[in-house]
Protein backbone atom coordinates (compact mmCIF):
# COMPACT_ATOMS: atom_id res chain seq x y z
CA UNK A 1 0.00 0.00 0.00
CA UNK A 2 1.26 3.28 -1.05
CA UNK A 3 2.29 6.08 1.43
CA UNK A 4 -1.06 7.86 2.47
CA UNK A 5 -1.21 11.28 0.40
CA UNK A 6 -2.61 14.91 2.02
CA UNK A 7 -4.75 17.24 1.16
CA UNK A 8 -3.61 19.48 -2.17
CA UNK A 9 -1.62 16.14 -3.21
CA UNK A 10 -1.25 15.91 -6.56
CA UNK A 11 -2.55 11.92 -7.87
CA UNK A 12 -2.73 10.31 -10.63
CA UNK A 13 -5.55 7.84 -10.84
CA UNK A 14 -4.90 4.06 -12.18
CA UNK A 15 -5.44 3.13 -15.72
CA UNK A 16 -6.39 -0.37 -14.80
CA UNK A 17 -9.48 -1.58 -16.34
CA UNK A 18 -10.62 -4.39 -14.09
CA UNK A 19 -12.73 -7.29 -15.25
CA UNK A 20 -15.47 -6.76 -11.66
CA UNK A 21 -17.04 -3.79 -9.98
CA UNK A 22 -14.84 -1.02 -9.05
CA UNK A 23 -15.88 3.05 -8.08
CA UNK A 24 -13.20 4.42 -10.32
CA UNK A 25 -14.88 5.60 -13.51
CA UNK A 26 -13.33 4.80 -16.75
CA UNK A 27 -13.43 8.73 -17.24
CA UNK A 28 -10.93 9.08 -14.62
CA UNK A 29 -8.27 6.57 -15.74
CA UNK A 30 -5.22 7.68 -15.92
CA UNK A 31 -5.69 11.46 -15.64
CA UNK A 32 -4.19 13.70 -13.04
CA UNK A 33 -6.33 15.73 -9.95
CA UNK A 34 -5.85 16.88 -6.69
CA UNK A 35 -6.56 15.70 -3.09
CA UNK A 36 -9.39 18.02 -1.70
CA UNK A 37 -10.56 15.83 1.68
CA UNK A 38 -9.75 13.16 3.55
CA UNK A 39 -13.02 10.88 3.51
CA UNK A 40 -12.47 8.29 6.61
CA UNK A 41 -11.45 4.62 5.53
CA UNK A 42 -13.46 2.07 3.73
CA UNK A 43 -13.14 -1.35 2.45
CA UNK A 44 -12.06 -1.49 -0.84
CA UNK A 45 -15.49 -2.31 -3.08
CA UNK A 46 -13.51 -3.82 -5.58
CA UNK A 47 -12.19 -6.60 -3.47
CA UNK A 48 -15.62 -6.74 -0.89
CA UNK A 49 -17.88 -7.34 -4.29
CA UNK A 50 -16.06 -10.25 -4.73
CA UNK A 51 -16.08 -11.69 -1.35
CA UNK A 52 -12.40 -11.25 -0.83
CA UNK A 53 -10.93 -9.89 2.72
CA UNK A 54 -10.88 -6.01 2.78
CA UNK A 55 -9.08 -4.19 5.43
CA UNK A 56 -10.49 -0.23 5.77
CA UNK A 57 -8.03 2.07 3.87
CA UNK A 58 -8.00 5.57 3.13
CA UNK A 59 -10.68 7.32 1.02
CA UNK A 60 -10.04 10.90 -0.97
CA UNK A 61 -11.89 13.15 -2.66
CA UNK A 62 -9.92 13.90 -5.43
CA UNK A 63 -10.63 16.85 -7.79
CA UNK A 64 -10.31 16.60 -11.71
CA UNK A 65 -10.13 19.21 -14.21
CA UNK A 66 -12.56 19.12 -17.15
CA UNK A 67 -10.26 19.56 -19.38
CA UNK A 68 -7.64 16.56 -17.88
CA UNK A 69 -11.02 14.42 -18.08
CA UNK A 70 -12.51 15.29 -21.27
CA UNK A 71 -10.16 17.80 -22.97
CA UNK A 72 -12.21 20.68 -22.70
CA UNK A 73 -14.52 22.73 -20.36
CA UNK A 74 -14.18 24.80 -17.25
CA UNK A 75 -15.83 22.94 -14.55
CA UNK A 76 -14.05 20.41 -12.37
CA UNK A 77 -15.24 16.64 -11.10
CA UNK A 78 -14.78 15.52 -7.81
CA UNK A 79 -14.34 11.71 -7.13
CA UNK A 80 -14.24 9.78 -3.88
CA UNK A 81 -11.11 7.58 -4.93
CA UNK A 82 -9.94 4.62 -2.59
CA UNK A 83 -6.07 4.83 -1.96
CA UNK A 84 -5.91 1.65 -4.15
CA UNK A 85 -6.77 3.65 -7.48
CA UNK A 86 -3.97 6.32 -6.93
CA UNK A 87 -0.38 6.99 -7.33
CA UNK A 88 1.48 10.15 -6.91
CA UNK A 89 0.77 12.46 -10.09
CA UNK A 90 4.52 12.46 -10.98
CA UNK A 91 4.65 8.64 -11.14
CA UNK A 92 3.87 6.70 -14.84
CA UNK A 93 0.36 5.66 -14.65
CA UNK A 94 0.85 1.81 -14.97
CA UNK A 95 -1.36 -1.06 -14.67
CA UNK A 96 -0.40 -2.00 -11.37
CA UNK A 97 -2.32 -4.77 -9.77
CA UNK A 98 -2.70 -2.69 -6.54
CA UNK A 99 -5.70 -1.01 -8.46
CA UNK A 100 -7.96 -3.96 -8.17
CA UNK A 101 -6.57 -5.07 -4.47
CA UNK A 102 -4.89 -8.27 -6.29
CA UNK A 103 -1.66 -7.02 -5.07
CA UNK A 104 -2.49 -7.38 -1.58
CA UNK B 1 -13.68 -4.26 -20.27
CA UNK B 2 -15.79 -1.39 -19.41
CA UNK B 3 -19.14 -2.06 -18.25
CA UNK B 4 -21.92 -0.79 -19.44
CA UNK B 5 -23.04 1.33 -16.21
CA UNK B 6 -19.78 3.06 -16.42
CA UNK B 7 -20.73 5.70 -19.07
CA UNK B 8 -19.75 9.17 -17.71
CA UNK B 9 -18.55 11.58 -19.95
CA UNK B 10 -19.79 9.66 -23.04
CA UNK B 11 -21.76 11.19 -25.67
CA UNK B 12 -24.98 10.50 -27.30
CA UNK B 13 -27.45 9.81 -24.47
CA UNK B 14 -30.38 11.86 -24.31
CA UNK B 15 -30.69 15.32 -22.00
CA UNK B 16 -31.11 13.97 -18.14
CA UNK B 17 -34.78 14.92 -17.35
CA UNK B 18 -35.45 15.52 -13.55
CA UNK B 19 -38.81 15.25 -12.22
CA UNK B 20 -40.70 17.52 -10.16
CA UNK B 21 -41.74 16.59 -6.74
CA UNK B 22 -40.19 13.17 -7.70
CA UNK B 23 -41.61 10.39 -5.34
CA UNK B 24 -39.10 7.82 -3.56
CA UNK B 25 -41.20 4.64 -5.73
CA UNK B 26 -43.68 5.08 -8.85
CA UNK B 27 -45.39 1.72 -8.12
CA UNK B 28 -46.01 -0.32 -5.01
CA UNK B 29 -43.52 -3.46 -6.91
CA UNK B 30 -40.73 -0.43 -6.34
CA UNK B 31 -40.88 -0.44 -2.66
CA UNK B 32 -41.31 -4.28 -2.47
CA UNK B 33 -38.03 -4.50 -4.56
CA UNK B 34 -36.20 -2.17 -2.40
CA UNK B 35 -37.39 -3.69 1.09
CA UNK B 36 -36.36 -7.30 -0.36
CA UNK B 37 -33.08 -5.80 -1.42
CA UNK B 38 -32.31 -3.97 2.18
CA UNK B 39 -33.55 -7.19 4.11
CA UNK B 40 -30.97 -9.60 1.67
CA UNK B 41 -27.96 -7.30 2.85
CA UNK B 42 -28.89 -6.72 6.50
CA UNK B 43 -29.06 -10.37 6.68
CA UNK B 44 -25.85 -11.22 5.09
CA UNK B 45 -26.83 -12.79 2.08
CA UNK B 46 -24.61 -10.91 -0.05
CA UNK B 47 -23.12 -7.15 0.80
CA UNK B 48 -23.88 -3.43 -1.11
CA UNK B 49 -20.75 -3.95 -3.45
CA UNK B 50 -22.06 -7.49 -4.25
CA UNK B 51 -25.38 -6.04 -5.29
CA UNK B 52 -23.57 -3.12 -7.27
CA UNK B 53 -21.52 -5.80 -9.51
CA UNK B 54 -24.93 -7.64 -9.78
CA UNK B 55 -26.29 -4.60 -11.53
CA UNK B 56 -23.29 -3.87 -13.73
CA UNK B 57 -23.07 -7.59 -14.85
CA UNK B 58 -26.76 -7.76 -16.37
CA UNK B 59 -26.29 -7.54 -19.91
CA UNK B 60 -25.99 -4.81 -21.73
CA UNK B 61 -28.96 -4.85 -24.05
CA UNK B 62 -31.11 -5.19 -21.01
CA UNK B 63 -29.27 -3.00 -18.58
CA UNK B 64 -30.33 0.10 -20.95
CA UNK B 65 -33.96 -1.00 -21.84
CA UNK B 66 -34.54 -1.73 -18.19
CA UNK B 67 -35.91 1.13 -15.20
CA UNK B 68 -33.62 1.90 -12.04
CA UNK B 69 -35.54 -0.69 -9.74
CA UNK B 70 -36.50 -3.18 -12.98
CA UNK B 71 -32.29 -3.39 -12.83
CA UNK B 72 -32.48 -3.80 -9.06
CA UNK B 73 -35.20 -7.15 -9.29
CA UNK B 74 -32.82 -8.45 -12.19
CA UNK B 75 -29.77 -8.13 -10.01
CA UNK B 76 -31.32 -9.46 -6.46
CA UNK B 77 -32.54 -12.59 -8.97
CA UNK B 78 -29.20 -13.12 -10.46
CA UNK B 79 -27.67 -13.15 -6.92
CA UNK B 80 -29.84 -15.20 -5.39
CA UNK B 81 -29.79 -17.90 -8.57
CA UNK B 82 -25.92 -17.80 -7.82
CA UNK B 83 -26.11 -18.67 -4.49
CA UNK B 84 -28.92 -21.67 -4.91
CA UNK B 85 -31.18 -19.75 -3.06
CA UNK B 86 -34.21 -19.70 -5.80
CA UNK B 87 -33.82 -21.88 -8.73
CA UNK B 88 -35.11 -20.80 -12.58
CA UNK B 89 -38.01 -22.75 -11.57
CA UNK B 90 -39.15 -20.62 -8.78
CA UNK B 91 -38.44 -17.39 -10.85
CA UNK B 92 -40.56 -18.74 -13.43
CA UNK B 93 -43.62 -19.94 -11.44
CA UNK B 94 -43.23 -16.36 -9.59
Amino acid sequence: MAEPFRIGDRVRASRVDPPHHTRLPRYARGAAGTVTALLGSHPLPDRRSRRLAADPEQVYAVAFTAGELFGEGDHTVTIDLWQSYLQPAAAEPSGAAAATGDGQ
Amino acid sequence: MGRINDVGGMQGFPAVWREQDEPPFHADWEAHVFGINSALISRGVYNLDEFRDAVERIPAQEYLAASYYERWLRAITMLLAERGIVTEEDLADG
